[in-house]
């Protein structure tokens, strides 16, 4: 009984002691990015769904991009550096996203078709166009 | 064989009637010198002549060494080239450019904004559908310059330092990629154009991976909006997040006394005031929280749990 009280004691104590010193939950201090998006009048949306909605949305785009070409470590570092409403715009559109590349390979008929527009100023594929449009 | 090629030659020639017919999209906009416009302007940037694909990194490594980052577009070709895109993504330009540690603000679609910015002094990278709507060829650039009595803008744009091009032209191909355009702003200073909470935003995302630069960006956001609650309370999260508590308490004391009807202030200000150990403020803080936002925020009523969990162990 008595030792039965002192185990508990122990425990209870090592119990307080070890809350104490953990610092306070994060989710506590409201953070800027909600801030923002409250003041910008988005409705609040449910912070743990959102939470792992993002936590999902990272582990999609990470493997996108190794799909396409990135090794993992990069990836998963590339990732990391972007904001959660940024990782969930990526998420399922890495394919149909624009991808600024540059201008070659064009077919011949695109290329006089291009060329003509490029004359005529609606397009910039060619340097060496002097535009007409003013 | 021949049917083909009859069939393609037909089509080819009505796709050129119809483009010369439908005029090609918007008309760009009669930008006038006099409206806080220069007539001209010519913002330095390095210029870095790109590689096959590398549009992306060249035009990031010349809007980064403007705001005072050295870099190259080889270091920067692993963090956004995409080898099965061959080419790089916005999102990953924006996030790439706070990797650098520095604001990446995304201008409002507007022609006007981006030559104001050039104005300052700053170059923008802007994304341009060169090709056509169905035929999309998309190209990173970096704006330098425009003069609108020639009405032209001057890029630097893949292989070519200072391409001169129409500015008519330059507004289409720039429409076509739905005008979009990023800023990279020095530290202490703000684009031209910025407004408050697209900017505050920018910094927000640069918190994590960067508190002190956005530490920095929040105290050059103040002075611009001293009224500015997200800004106060952004600056008290980020001092947090690089741990200095007590810089955090007087953000947050703050932006309690400037806006004490904002739960949020108190809220966070309760949690730092906990943190060092102030009970009785804190709590008395929380439960401010408490009052003014009721059930709306739910952070509130956890930290004034958390508080209260806390004097009941000692």
């Amino acid at each position: 009984m008595n030792m039965q009280r002192v185990i508990c004691g122990v425990l209870a104590l090592s119990l307080a002691g070890g809350t104490i010193h953990v610092p306070l939950a994060q989710a506590a201090l409201v953070g800027t990015e909600q801030v923002v998006a409250a003041t910008a009048g988005a409705q609040a949306a449910d912070e743990a769904r959102q939470r792992l909605a993002a936590l999902l949305a990272r582990d999609d785009v990470a493997a996108a991009l190794q799909g396409h070409g990135v090794d993992a470590a990069q990836a998963r570092a590339r990732v990391d550096s972007l904001s959660d409403a940024e990782v969930q715009q990526l998420a399922g559109q890495i394919d149909q996203l624009p991808a600024g590349g540059d201008v070659l390979g064009i077919a011949v008929f695109v290329f006089l078709v291009l060329l003509f527009t490029d004359i005529m100023g609606y397009t910039d594929i060619f340097p060496f166009v002097k535009k007409t449009a003013r | 064989m021949s049917l083909l090629r009859g069939g393609t030659c037909r089509w080819t020639a009505a796709l050129a009637l119809t483009l010369l017919l439908s005029g090609c999209g918007t008309l760009s906009p009669a930008l006038r010198p006099g409206d806080g416009l220069p007539q001209q302007a010519y913002a330095g940037a390095p210029f870095f002549a790109q590689e096959i694909h590398h549009c992306g990194p060249s035009a990031l490594a010349g809007a980064l060494g403007a705001s005072g980052v050295t870099t190259t577009p080889d270091a920067l070709a692993p963090q956004v080239y995409l080898p099965g895109r061959e080419g790089s993504l916005q999102l990953e330009l924006v996030a790439a450019a706070r990797g650098a540690g520095r604001i990446a603000y995304v201008l409002d679609p507007a022609l006007e904004d981006a030559l104001r910015e050039v104005a300052a002094g700053r170059p923008v990278l802007v994304l341009q559908n060169l090709g056509l709507s169905w035929y999309p060829r998309w190209h990173y650039a970096l704006l330098v310059g425009y003069d609108l009595e020639a009405r032209s803008v001057t890029l630097h744009s893949g292989t070519e330092r200072d391409y001169v091009t129409a500015l008519a032209t330059f507004d289409r191909t720039w429409a076509r990629a739905g005008r979009w355009a990023l800023v990279i702003p020095a530290p202490g200073t703000l684009p031209a154009t910025a407004r408050e909470l697209p900017y505050i935003a920018a910094a927000a995302a640069l918190e994590r991976s960067d508190p002190v630069a956005a530490e920095a960006a929040y105290d050059t956001a103040l002075v611009r909006w001293p009224a500015s609650l997200p800004a106060r309370l952004g600056l008290g999260n980020a001092r947090y997040a690089r741990g200095d508590l007590a810089g955090a308490e007087a953000a947050f004391s703050a932006a309690a006394r400037a806006h004490p009807d904002a739960a949020v202030a108190h809220n966070n200000h309760a949690h730092v005031l906990a943190r060092l150990g102030r009970r009785a403020e804190a709590q008395a803080a929380a439960r401010r929280a408490v009052e003014l936002a009721g059930d709306s925020l739910p952070e509130a009523r956890r930290t004034l749990d958390e508080i209260k969990g806390l004097g009941a162990r000692d």
